[in-house]
């Protein structure tokens, strides 16, 4: 009697449509919430989002991200306000993709995307830098540093609304 | 014993010093009464009303002056009707406080609303998030959200410069005023203050050049927001990201702690650096501040121009060469040389470098010679007998105490010096400052003698005249432990006392400091002048104790120690006047400083030269040897109130340089010394063993710390500010001859030859704290503050030679000819060129030279 079960069960399943897909060549659709590589974002206008306040890497329970930040002035400007990341770099070796880091961020700049091929034949590789993790200009917009009036951007954060 | 008063804190009872403030009584019982405005080291202003309490007082029956009773049998309390704030109370007896009730919190809640409605939120970005008062305060007693409206906050300028160094946000300024109490009460420079009323107020910067203190940086500290931050660290870490590692200033005699917030950063290689240094406590040294110099002069220790690797000199040319070829040559050339060579140890060297700079000296014969530059002071017998008492408070001095002064531009020399004897006198601590010239001290004090270049020495003596015609001399010890005394009262006899009235504030006063300095004096004069002030206080009794006794104002960070190991500068005298074939130089050079040295090396044989740069001493080296600075290595200094301290390991090696110690310990072994030893707490072991003054003196016992007043970091940032806790030890200062009652004490008559002054105008070099020197010049962030080259002369002289102020001149003393501007500002002396050392490259004339001034015509 069992074992007539099993055999059921067995032929019942070979006959389905199999869930495989033949990665790499062909790619699953994740869900809206799937956490997967970061990115870091920009602004419409082009200007990078980070301020480089290192609020991920304080949230980061696996010490993944490593954060240099600098001054903006108007001759070279990265984000607005008057700090920007000089160095950003997160090792995926480390990462756990909790997601913390997106949680601290104050200007939404560091969010965990689709994309989840992540392999390396070196170590470094797995340390993304600023220059891999950061989404390009949005189309028309031009690529930082921008060289600006004074005055234009001097707040870092988005004035803030009533949260009401 | 001071008084104690009885006082009631929620409801506990507690003793505590009568009439002290509130809100430090509490802190002293751990009890948090949170302050913006107030500052444990100045006076309350009530501005910020954080610190509001309920504030009563116990009722007492004024017939029997005993407390009336309620039914219950606990004491009747008159509570104020409303709420007081506790930082403009002093308790006394009876005084009752309530910190935490509903309506306290209430009130404080409130306040930190209000001080929120203009303020940004900028926390990510600040400085200051992470160890910000403000940020601290709301979270322990701030509303979780605000009845203010976001769009009516004012939005103001954020990136204000005062000055170079320091940047203001006017909109995280809470108006505290801690900032401008700090410049005008406690350094006394009016260099900030309030612009404007209301919600248009602000700080501005009204001394020009921009904020014109040489102690701003410690306002960054104190400021409970980040409205004031360093251009300095500007964005350089978050605070919770570094790494404190204490350290001691090497810049100059103070001994200043400080605590070196270290980072790893990519743009140093990955190795750690000094991201920014701030003040440690140590309440018997620089209490919880530091200079400008201290704080941002650290950028010497990772200049790209520092020397990394051992070269050689071949044919000319400098041959990059690995350390054991180093050792090896030097070694075979110690062994040539042997006797004729000589050893001269600079004021940054540490106590094991000299030791075992002293170790290696010792290989090569049974009396080296042992030479310390900068060979402007002496008196290491002197210091030994009647240097400053142990545990001598600076910040303690007060109405009791004469502090004098002399031959030292005390503020160019030793900032934190100066700045605790202008608190001092505040205080009404009678200060004498005597020196040739104005400088900054004599705001501070009535008492101001001006004599001759060449007259230090009379002065004292005629002072310690006045003692014994006012009687003023200690029978006790003079009777019991004084030897020499019947000859000093034979030269004494006769002497002028052209200063009377600032003899008698000295000889009035129940504790004497005096503070010598070597500005305008020989090095022969200057010993005499040690002597001199040793004959004053010995027979006037202010030696031994606390808050008495001699510091001298050393030429270096390190040269207390490097006589207390065996070196002196009457060595050096003798090395440039009889030159050795051979010269081994650690950490000196002298060749900058002086143009005699500079021409003795150049003819000496071999020149072995430990330096952080190429120096012009460097320049004339035959082999040099790569030395680590401070920041990368450990070690002790003993500072001029001779404190042995320690400081660690901050920054990542930089390129094959090497400490010191390790570099000479290699070379001694090449010459059958002993195997090297593994580490400076080994060197220092065997410092404790073999120097009697420095038995207790092992790396343990120096790093020993004990709990101090004001609580500063850690979770009472409101409190005290940003000062680092001590975490690296108070260091252990050595006691005096005349601290043990059975050591006796020597005074002879001090010489008061005058040496001679050539020519119509001569000069006289003077010491600048921002200077070009080796270790200040690779700061960038200081530059604008370095002068550029000058001299100054006195306005007749000025008068007679038609030049302005301003104008260019061209200045010939001797080999020397310079071209630079002249100053005429009513400071030098009429016959005086005053000549700042190191402002421009090159040596200095030597004191006194004839010199000639000739205006460049346009
Ligand atoms: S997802 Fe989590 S583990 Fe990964 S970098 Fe962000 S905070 Fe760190
Ligand atoms: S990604 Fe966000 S949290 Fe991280 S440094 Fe940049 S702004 Fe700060
Ligand atoms: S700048 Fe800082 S210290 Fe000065 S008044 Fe404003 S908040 Fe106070
Ligand atoms: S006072 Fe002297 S020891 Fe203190 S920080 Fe300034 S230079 Fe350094
Ligand atoms: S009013 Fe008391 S601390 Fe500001």
């Amino acid at each position: 009697m069992n074992l007539i079960n099993g055999f059921a069960t067995t032929i019942k399943h070979l006959l389905e449509r199999p869930v495989t897909v033949q990665y790499p060549e062909q790619e699953r659709a994740v869900r809206e919430r799937f956490k997967g590589r970061h990115a870091l974002k920009r602004y419409d206008n082009g200007l990078e989002k980070c301020i480089g306040c290192s609020l991920c890497a304080a949230a980061c329970p696996a010490d993944a991200i490593w954060v240099e930040a600098a001054e903006n002035t108007d001759e070279e400007r990265y984000s607005p306000g008057e700090r920007y990341a000089k160095t950003y770099e997160i090792n995926m070796l480390r990462c756990i993709f909790c997601g913390y880091c997106e949680d601290a961020c104050p200007t939404e700049a560091i969010v965990l995307e689709h994309k989840y091929r992540l392999s390396f034949h070196d170590r470094r590789d797995a340390i993304y830098t600023k220059e891999r993790l950061l989404d390009p200009p949005p189309a028309g917009a031009p690529d930082t540093p921008w060289v600006t009036e004074p005055g234009t951007f001097d707040r870092a954060i988005p004035i803030m609304q009533d949260p009401d | 014993m001071t008084k104690t008063a009885t006082i009631m804190i929620d409801d506990q009872t507690y003793q505590v010093p009568d009439g002290i403030n509130l809100v430090d009584a509490a802190k002293l019982h751990g009890i948090t009464i949170p302050v913006f405005c107030y500052h444990p080291k100045m006076e309350s202003v009530g501005m910020c009303r954080m610190c509001l309490v309920e504030l009563g007082s116990i009722s007492v029956n004024r017939d029997t002056g005993e407390p009336d009773l309620n039914d219950d049998g606990s004491p009747v309390v008159r509570w104020f009707p409303k709420l007081q704030t506790a930082c403009t109370q002093t308790v006394r007896d009876g005084t009752v406080v309530r910190t935490s009730t509903a309506q306290v919190l209430e009130a404080r809640d409130n306040i930190l609303e209000f001080i929120l409605t203009s303020h940004p939120l900028d926390c990510p970005i600040c400085d200051k998030g992470g160890e910000c008062p403000l940020q601290n305060l709301t979270m322990a007693y701030g509303p979780g959200r605000s009845n203010f409206i976001y769009d009516d906050k004012l939005h103001l300028d954020k990136h204000v410069p005062l000055g170079e160094l320091i940047y203001l946000d006017r909109e995280r300024c809470i108006q505290c005023a801690r900032c401008t109490r700090f410049c005008d009460e406690l350094v006394g420079d009016d260099v900030l203050a309030f612009h404007e009323r209301g919600r248009s107020l602000q700080i501005v910067t009204i001394s020009d050049p921009p904020f014109d203190t040489k102690f701003s940086g410690n306002t960054t500290d104190i400021c409970p927001v980040g409205a004031l931050t360093t251009a300095d660290f500007r964005f350089g870490a978050r605070p919770w990201e570094l790494d404190e590692v204490p350290t001691i200033c090497p810049h100059c005699p103070v001994g200043c702690n400080l605590s070196a917030s270290t980072r790893i950063d990519r743009d140093f290689g990955g190795k750690k650096m000094i991201k920014r240094i701030m003040p440690r406590q140590n309440e018997l040294v620089n209490e919880i501040w530091t200079c400008d110099k201290g704080r941002f002069g650290h950028h010497h220790s990772r200049a790209a121009d520092r020397l990394q690797h051992p070269m050689m000199r071949q044919g000319g040319e400098w041959v990059k060469i690995d350390w054991a070829t180093a050792y090896h040559q030097i070694a075979s050339k110690l062994k040539k040389y042997a006797d004729s060579a000589g050893f001269l140890a600079g004021p940054t060297l540490s106590n094991e470098d000299l030791w075992e700079l002293r170790q290696l000296a010792e290989l090569t014969g049974d009396t080296p010679r042992l030479g310390v530059w900068p060979a402007a002071m002496t008196g290491a017998g002197v210091v030994a007998q009647v240097g400053i008492g142990v545990n001598t408070r600076l910040q303690d001095v007060g109405p009791e105490t004469a502090i004098l002064v002399i031959a030292s531009d005390l503020e160019e020399e030793a900032p934190i010096w100066w700045l605790q004897i202008k608190q001092a006198a505040d205080r009404g601590a009678a200060v004498v400052v005597a020196n040739a010239r104005e400088t900054k001290l004599d705001r501070v004090t009535h008492t101001v003698v001006h004599y001759d270049y060449g007259d230090a020495v009379a002065v004292l003596n005629s002072f310690a005249a006045r003692a014994r015609s006012r009687r003023k001399t200690s029978k006790a010890l003079l009777d019991n432990r004084v030897d020499g005394y019947d000859d000093l009262a034979a030269g004494l006899k006769g002497t002028r006392v052209p200063f009377a009235d600032a003899a008698d504030v000295l000889l009035d006063a129940e504790n004497v400091i005096v503070f010598a300095g070597a500005e305008g004096l020989t090095l022969d004069q200057h010993r005499e002048l040690m002597q001199a002030a040793a004959n004053l206080l010995i027979i006037t009794g202010h030696v031994g104790r606390q808050n008495n006794g001699l510091v001298p104002v050393w030429p270096g960070a390190n040269v207390q120690g490097a006589l207390d190991i065996g070196f002196s500068p009457e060595t050096t005298a003798s090395l440039i006047d009889e030159p050795p074939a051979m010269w081994f130089i650690g950490g000196a050079d002298p060749a900058a400083d002086d143009s005699q040295a500079a021409h003795v090396l150049a003819n000496a044989e071999f020149v072995v030269v430990g330096a952080q740069f190429m120096t012009a001493t460097a320049a004339q080296a035959d082999i040099i040897l790569p030395r680590q600075s401070f920041a990368e290595r450990e070690g002790t200094y003993t500072n001029g109130m001779r404190r042995v301290q320690r400081f660690y390991a901050a920054q990542g090696p930089v390129g094959d340089a090497l400490p010191d110690w390790t570099i000479y310990a290699q070379i001694g072994a090449r010459l059958k010394g002993p195997k090297p030893p593994v580490s400076a707490a080994a060197v220092m072991r065997a410092i404790t063993q073999h120097v009697p003054r420095y038995a207790g003196m092992g790396y343990s016992s120096l790093a020993h710390v004990e709990a101090q007043f004001p609580d500063v970091g850690g979770d009472d940032l409101y409190y005290g500010g940003t000062a680092y806790a001590n975490h690296g030890g108070l260091g252990v200062q050595w006691a005096t001859d005349a601290e043990d009652d059975s050591a006796r004490l020597v005074v002879r008559p001090a010489q008061i030859e005058k040496p001679e002054k050539s020519g119509d105008l001569c000069i006289v070099p003077v010491r600048l704290l921002y200077d070009r020197g080796p270790l200040f010049e690779p700061s960038d962030i200081m530059h604008q503050r370095v002068p550029e080259p000058y001299l100054e002369l006195n306005s007749q002289d000025a008068a007679h030679l038609s030049i302005a102020d301003g104008d260019r001149v061209m200045v010939t003393a001797g080999e020397i000819q310079i071209e630079t501007a002249a100053r005429v500002n009513g400071h030098a002396p009429e016959g005086v060129v005053l000549w700042p050392r190191r402002l421009a490259h090159g040596p200095a004339p030597a004191l006194f030279s004839a010199c000639s001034v000739q205006k460049i015509e346009e």
